[in-house]
């Protein structure tokens, strides 16, 4: 390379390249829309369609921030600022299939622009990853058997202050297990919210959520027939970590796994707790 | 009783990490439109061309076997585009288009022309080798695997490139 051709590239470096407005900003969204297109090229022309435009284009981009490069960051900064958005799109999809271990995992990325988002998202991938890993692990000493692993994911709740994000798992070897996470973030503060986080501090909250719970197993159990049957040595209390989200009603719901108090035969149980039992012990 | 697992060839596996393509993307979104650009001299021509490429390079994420080399990996998928998409519009070049990049006549050229614009002046055969070597830092060798060329092959267009453009600005 002599003098010529290194003040070429000086001057490469240093002159503008003229590209089309807002040219970033499309490439930004045909990344964040990466899912879908990849499926519907497949099946259509060869000629692909037109760049995405738009405010759903807008609002995939942000799904696709998390993670990415300080020059995502700055074509980010050319978006319109479209406020707090909360939006749940497949960030990742792993599958897998060799005829005896199945896999179909989606993962879930929020879109949001606050921390709380940002911890959900970190926190589910390296739930996932664990997830993939472990069904890795086991397909590699499966035997004849059969290893499946499903993850899929809904929004329980979207409020203008309450997000519950709901992510279930269910593994299955000589029998299935039904598994979740459930994510809440409290929108007017930015953050995520444990069961113990709703309580005001040193309120007695797992003793009264605890004997509620017991007694409806009890209850339940006594109607012989519902054929309902609780492991309730097993059930230790509710923990400050107990998966929970609110219904419709603003009840307060706790979800179990199965057979964490519960044989398989009941699914992973749930218990809808009235407002009237804890809203004194709200903060 | 477990068994031991069987031979993989028939073991069907995706990840598709949509976040490290879109950063990689990202990071090359110049590189691919100045590359279409130089080809395809056209703006329209050359977005739909970088479109095209990245999913096709996004459906074949998985013959990119080396990450280091995603850059060169995904020019030759961009290269490849472009052609097809001289081969179906058999383009021509529009007057029109370059005919804004000129410099005026009875300017001097030397003072008024950009590298882009001596660049977009060169025959086809070198405007795309120049541009990878100058624009995006390519070596004969990746500039070669990008366009489907031999590295001689190579070495001769941004050796004529070169004198074209000594000329056009007046570098001597």
């Amino acid at each position: 390379m002599d003098q010529f051709d290194l003040k070429m590239r000086e001057r490469a470096r240093r002159e503008e390249f003229p590209l089309p407005e807002d040219y970033a900003g499309r490439v930004f969204a045909l990344c964040a829309s990466l899912e879908e297109k990849h499926v519907e090229t497949k099946k259509t022309t060869n000629r692909a369609p037109r760049w995405l435009i738009g405010v759903a284009a807008a609002l995939a981009l942000l799904v696709a921030v998390p993670n990415l490069s300080a020059p995502a960051a700055r074509a980010l900064e050319r978006i319109p600022v479209l406020g707090r958005i909360v939006e749940v799109v497949t960030f990742r999809h792993y599958t897998y299939d060799d005829g005896h271990g199945q896999a179909d995992v989606s993962v879930p990325q929020i879109s949001a622009d606050g921390s709380a988002a940002a911890s959900v998202n970190k926190d589910v991938q390296a739930y996932t990853d664990r997830l993939i890993e472990q069904f890795k692990a086991d397909c590699a000493t499966l035997g004849e058997g059969y290893e499946g692993l499903d993850v899929s994911y809904h929004v329980v709740t979207d409020t203008d202050g309450w997000f519950t994000l709901r992510v279930d798992a269910l593994e299955t070897m000589a029998s299935g297990y039904e598994f979740s996470r459930i994510y809440n973030i409290d929108k007017t503060t930015d953050q995520t919210v444990s069961l113990a986080g709703l309580f005001k501090d040193g309120a007695d909250w797992s003793r009264v959520l605890s004997e509620e719970v017991r007694r409806q197993m009890a209850e339940q159990m006594a109607d012989a027939a519902s054929g309902k049957t609780y492991f309730t040595e097993d059930f230790s209390g509710v923990a400050d970590d107990q998966n929970y989200y609110f219904d419709q009603d603003g009840n307060l719901v706790l979800a179990f796994d199965e057979y964490s108090i519960a044989p398989g035969s009941m699914g992973a149980p749930e218990f809808t707790i009235a407002k009237s039992v804890y809203q004194d012990l709200l903060k | 009783m477990k068994r031991e697992r069987r031979p993989t060839e028939t073991v069907k596996e995706t990840m598709l990490d949509k976040a490290w393509f879109s950063g990689q993307v990202i990071q090359n979104e110049k590189a691919l439109y100045r590359t279409a650009r130089m080809i395809l001299r056209n703006d329209q021509d050359a977005e739909d061309a970088v479109q095209e490429a990245i999913l096709s390079a996004y459906a074949a994420l998985e013959s990119l076997r080396d990450p280091e080399r995603f850059k060169p990996w995904i020019l030759r998928i961009l290269t490849n585009q472009c052609y097809d998409i001289c081969r179906r519009t058999r383009q021509t070049v529009d007057l029109s288009d370059v005919e804004e990049t000129l410099p005026a006549s009875g300017t001097d050229c030397t003072e008024r022309l950009t590298l882009y614009q001596a660049v977009e002046q060169l025959p086809d055969d070198f405007r795309t080798a120049i541009t990878l070597f100058y624009y995006e830092d390519l070596s004969v060798r990746q500039i070669a695997g990008v366009l489907g060329l031999t590295e001689a092959a190579v070495k001769t267009r941004l050796s004529r490139g070169r004198q074209s453009l000594r000329a056009l600005l007046g570098e001597e």
